[in-house]
């Protein structure tokens, strides 16, 4: 997979074509700043039906069943769904560490995101995204409509990764930063020094749809396919630490042994919060991934 | 019993320390650097943070990790391990493992000269190429070498010739081996192989490690040996039979040649020839005459050779023969007649037969003294232009009256007397002792057998003397002037002497008084001294040498600066021994030798000599290498045409480096 120069690179018109008939989807049901494309759970002014209820002082007269007032001669309320709109969040880890792996998981993360804010702004949703890398926050929000597209795009192509991503202080930036209640798409490697669960506390409970997305390369997930064998010298992208390894099968197998505990933690963490997460090796196809994957956890539709 | 080549493969370290000392000083210090891990590579990952848990879970677990296997580690010890093989040279010996003390024999006989060696050189060359390789094989290895066999090399052709007794010495072995120059001879090989268990033997006793170990004798020829049935390996010998030369057979020759006058014209001969062919398909083939090197004659026709055929049951070659004659060609005394086949073959040297012409008439001879029946029938058999029968005294008035009259004989036979005047002419004197010359005599003595014969000598040409025994013999002490041939304990009992213009050959017994008269070799004898004595003392040289065969005889008195001429163009001045006389040779090629000097003092005497040298197409014509040496009780398969010891460092080298290139694939591939 070729590093994405473009915009239109970065999302081709034949996957536009297939994310042209998805939406993003929310379990919960969130009240908007304006009316939007989406059912709510609040009963509103659509013209959809969903309930009735006891007529109570100050209601609006326009909305009185007057049918069940001649049968029964009680006043009752139709209750109709009303339509909101999504704000969609995307959060791209941006530290270094992102940078590696064959597919680097930095050119998935960006295409992915950009799949998901072009299904956010064709479904009319609010879209926000976020890059975050070392002690700073990139952000571009307020997106809504296609017409937005090819700035979103440009935004994604000019994330650079770098620098260790302080991981807990972007969530708790993205979480109080008013972007309203909706879906948080959280796409990172989860390889933080400092662990993961300080941020994913820091989203879990402000009323966002949380999803981990959680990216690795077939490099990391079996090194010793890839090369990773023998002695050697590793060094840490982020930190530069270096340490010396024996890669020989047992160590190799203790490094997954390592790493698979590493996702289960991160697994077991986000379903005690509601939070999805999903392991997304990067030599899948992002085609597969959202219509397959994501699809079969709800978040598309 | 066939005794097939060896076929164990033994495996001779030529640098054994070398091999060790890079072993051990590469080995360690590879482990050592994998063990201090100063060889990582360097790989970027997202985070270390799982390696790092990993690395120290093994850590914990498996303290000696780092001898876990590395395909790396395992190469690199893989390629250094073979660069340290390739430095202790092993070779694969071919021949006898353990052997120390290699005898190289090689063939220098007339068939070695057969153009079928791969490059078109002779066979000779191929062997001698052979054995430097054989030689460099067995040595070699520079400072670390091992202990290496000690080789002699010995050129065998009629003769064997140790030309480098045992040595350590690569060098001198090869120097001896380059030394080694063709011959036209015959081949016999038995000579040699005693030389090589004499100067074995006396190195057992010189060294007494060395004393078991096996001798090795390794034979480069093409097989065609004419006295392995008389060759036995004794225990611990080993033989080698390295084969050169191909099958094929094709070659023809002049088998034999000779000339007669022809009695009603003394100035022209004819020439009889002896053609043989060995090849196994009829042929044809033209034969020229050349006298003194001029053609003269060419066959009217192609003379037709029949197919060689083999005998079924002994499986030896019969070649095919067929006769020629020249007859009525002018020819001078002399001079050198010449039969060439023109066929082309593989074997130049035994394509022409020379023969020098007899003198143009017979011999005067004198027969002074009893005149017995027996001489007087062997000079008439001789055909002598003029013969005279004297009695003592007449010969004495008739050389007082005249002292140059005995210079009208070519030869005077004296038998059993003394004339009072020998100041000049030639004489074969028989019994008595001459008078006033350097022979003194001092008394008899009985039951004589010969000691010592000079077979060499032109008057003991075709003379066996094995059977003589003289009863009684006149005991007399040679002068300065005098040349023993034959000698007794008791004394000489032929000489000859050349003094000035007296030259005779003097017999100290009387032969009616012995069985030799009855023998075929008194005839031979007389003739011989009758045509030695007619020469001047020059050797008869009508007849045609072998080569290998010394030329000797005396120059007349005063001739000086005598120059040999040979028929490839080569001259040289010939040192002379005392009393004038010479040694000329061995000739070992075929040809023709010619003797000229300057100033002899008797002005019928010529002042050249040629001597023709043919070679035994009957022995060395049959040039088809063979396969296996038939020896008395066992016989030798040819081994394949290569050396006898293959080195196996190339191909170890080669190994490593692929080991190494292997490694740095991997390397790369890890990277």
């Amino acid at each position: 997979m070729s590093d994405p120069q473009t915009v239109d690179a970065l999302l081709d018109s034949r996957l536009m074509a297939h994310l042209d008939r998805l939406d993003v989807v929310s379990k919960k049901i969130f009240s908007g700043k304006i009316h939007g494309e989406r059912r709510s759970r609040r009963r509103g002014q659509s013209v959809e039906f969903a309930d009735f209820r006891n007529y109570s002082h100050g209601d609006d007269l326009r909305f009185i069943d007057w049918n069940i007032y001649a049968r029964l001669d009680r006043l009752f309320l139709k209750m109709f769904l009303e339509e909101e709109d999504l704000s969609l969040v995307i959060a791209v880890d941006a530290s270094a560490s992102m940078d590696f792996g064959t597919p680097n998981k930095m050119q998935y993360a960006r295409r992915l995101a950009m799949a998901l804010g072009y299904i956010g702004l064709v479904n009319n949703n609010r879209v926000s995204l976020f890059a975050f890398a070392g002690d700073r926050i990139e952000r571009l929000t307020g997106l809504r409509g296609r017409r937005r597209t090819r700035e979103m795009g440009q935004w994604l192509l000019d994330v650079q990764p770098n620098g260790a991503a302080d991981f807990a202080q972007a969530c708790r930036t993205i979480a109080l930063g008013g972007q309203g209640r909706g879906v948080l798409l959280l796409i990172s490697d989860f390889l933080f020094p400092d662990g993961f669960e300080r941020g994913l506390r820091s989203v879990a409970g402000r009323g966002f749809d949380v999803y981990a997305l959680q990216l690795l390369a077939p490099d990391e997930i079996d090194p010793s396919r890839h090369g990773v064998f023998g002695d050697l010298r590793l060094v840490d992208s982020e930190s530069a630490a270096e340490i010396e390894v024996t890669a020989s099968a047992s160590v190799v197998e203790q490094y997954r042994e390592r790493l698979d505990a590493h996702v289960a933690a991160l697994r077991q963490y986000c379903v005690r919060r509601s939070i999805a997460h999903q392991v997304v090796e990067t030599s899948m196809q992002l085609e597969t991934l959202l219509v397959d994957y994501l699809r079969k956890r709800g978040l598309l539709a | 019993m066939t005794v097939a080549p060896p076929t164990v493969l033994a495996i001779d370290w030529i640098a054994p320390v070398a091999g060790a000392v890079i072993a051990a000083s590469t080995l360690p210090p590879l482990l050592a650097l994998y063990f201090l891990r100063l060889r990582r590579s360097r790989r970027v990952v997202a985070a270390t943070m799982h390696w790092r848990r990993a690395a120290e879970d093994v850590r914990a677990n498996a303290p000696f990790q780092r001898l876990r296997f590395s395909l790396l580690l395992l190469l690199q010890c893989l390629a250094l391990a073979l660069v340290a093989l390739a430095i202790a040279q092993p070779q694969v010996d071919l021949g006898l493992g353990g052997a120390r003390k290699i005898a190289l024999f090689i063939d220098r006989s007339g068939s070695m000269g057969a153009l079928d060696a791969a490059d078109g050189s002779t066979r000779l060359a191929e062997a001698k190429r052979q054995a430097i390789d054989r030689v460099r094989g067995l040595h070699g290895g520079g400072l670390f070498a091992g202990p290496a066999p000690s080789i002699m090399v010995i050129a065998f052709a009629s003769e064997a010739a140790v030309l480098c007794p045992f040595t350590d010495s690569a060098a001198q072995a090869i120097a001896a081996i380059e030394s080694i120059e063709a011959t036209d001879e015959s081949t016999a090989i038995g000579g040699g192989i005693e030389f090589a268990r004499s100067f074995a033997a006396s190195g057992r006793e010189d060294a007494a490690t060395s004393g078991s170990a096996p001798a090795v004798w390794e034979v480069f020829s093409d097989g065609r040996i004419g006295d392995l049935g008389g060759v036995a390996l004794r225990d611990g010998e080993d033989l080698i039979f390295h084969q050169i030369g191909s099958s094929e057979s094709k070659n023809a020759g002049v088998g034999a040649i000779a000339v007669s006058r022809m009695p009603e014209s003394p100035t022209e001969v004819r020439v009889f020839a002896r053609i043989v062919s060995w090849g196994k398909v009829e042929t044809t083939t033209d034969l020229e005459l050349r006298v003194d090197g001029r053609l003269l004659a060419v066959t009217p026709s192609p003379v037709e050779l029949a197919a060689a055929t083999e005998d079924a049951a002994t499986g030896t070659l019969i070649p095919a023969q067929t006769q020629a004659v020249f007859p009525g060609v002018q020819v001078p005394s002399g001079a050198v007649v010449e039969v060439r086949v023109t066929a082309d073959d593989l074997l130049p040297a035994d394509n022409a037969a020379r023969v020098v012409a007899p003198r143009i008439g017979g011999l005067k001879i004198a027969l002074v003294g009893r005149g017995s029946f027996v001489l007087r029938s062997v000079v008439m058999g001789l055909s002598p232009a003029a013969f005279e029968s004297f009695t003592l005294e007449t010969w004495d008035k008739r050389v007082a009256a005249d002292p140059s009259s005995p210079d009208a004989f070519d030869v005077v036979i004296l038998e059993q007397v003394a004339p009072q005047s020998m100041a000049r002419g030639r004489y074969l004197m028989f019994g008595a002792a001459p008078v006033g010359t350097s022979i003194v005599p001092f008394g008899t003595k009985e039951q004589v057998v010969p000691r010592s014969i000079r077979s060499e000598h032109p008057l003991m040409q075709y003379v066996n003397l094995d059977d003589l025994f003289v009863a009684s013999m006149t005991a007399v002490a040679p002068g300065s002037d005098s040349d023993v041939v034959v000698e007794a304990s008791e004394g000489p009992m032929v000489l000859t002497l050349s003094r000035g213009p007296l030259t005779m050959v003097y017999v100290s017994f009387d032969p009616l008084e012995t069985e030799w008269p009855f023998q075929r070799s008194f005839v031979n004898f007389t003739a011989n001294a009758l045509a030695w004595l007619a020469a001047g003392g020059l050797p008869a040289a009508e007849e045609p040498l072998l080569p290998g065969a010394v030329a000797a005889g005396r120059l007349p008195a005063g001739a000086q600066s005598p120059i040999v001429r040979v028929s490839s163009g080569m001259a040289a001045p010939l040192a002379l021994l005392e009393g004038g006389r010479f040694a000329l040779g061995p000739l070992r090629r075929a040809g023709t030798a010619t003797l000229a000097w300057q100033g002899a003092s008797q002005p019928a005497t010529p002042a050249s000599l040629s001597f023709a040298v043919n070679m035994d197409c009957q022995a060395e014509g049959r040039i088809d290498a063979a396969d296996q040496l038939r020896l008395a009780s066992s016989s030798i398969a040819a081994q394949p045409s290569r050396s006898a010891s293959q080195s196996a460092w190339p191909w170890l080298l080669l190994a490593a480096a692929l080991v190494l290139l292997l490694e740095w694939w991997v390397w790369l591939r890890r990277m």
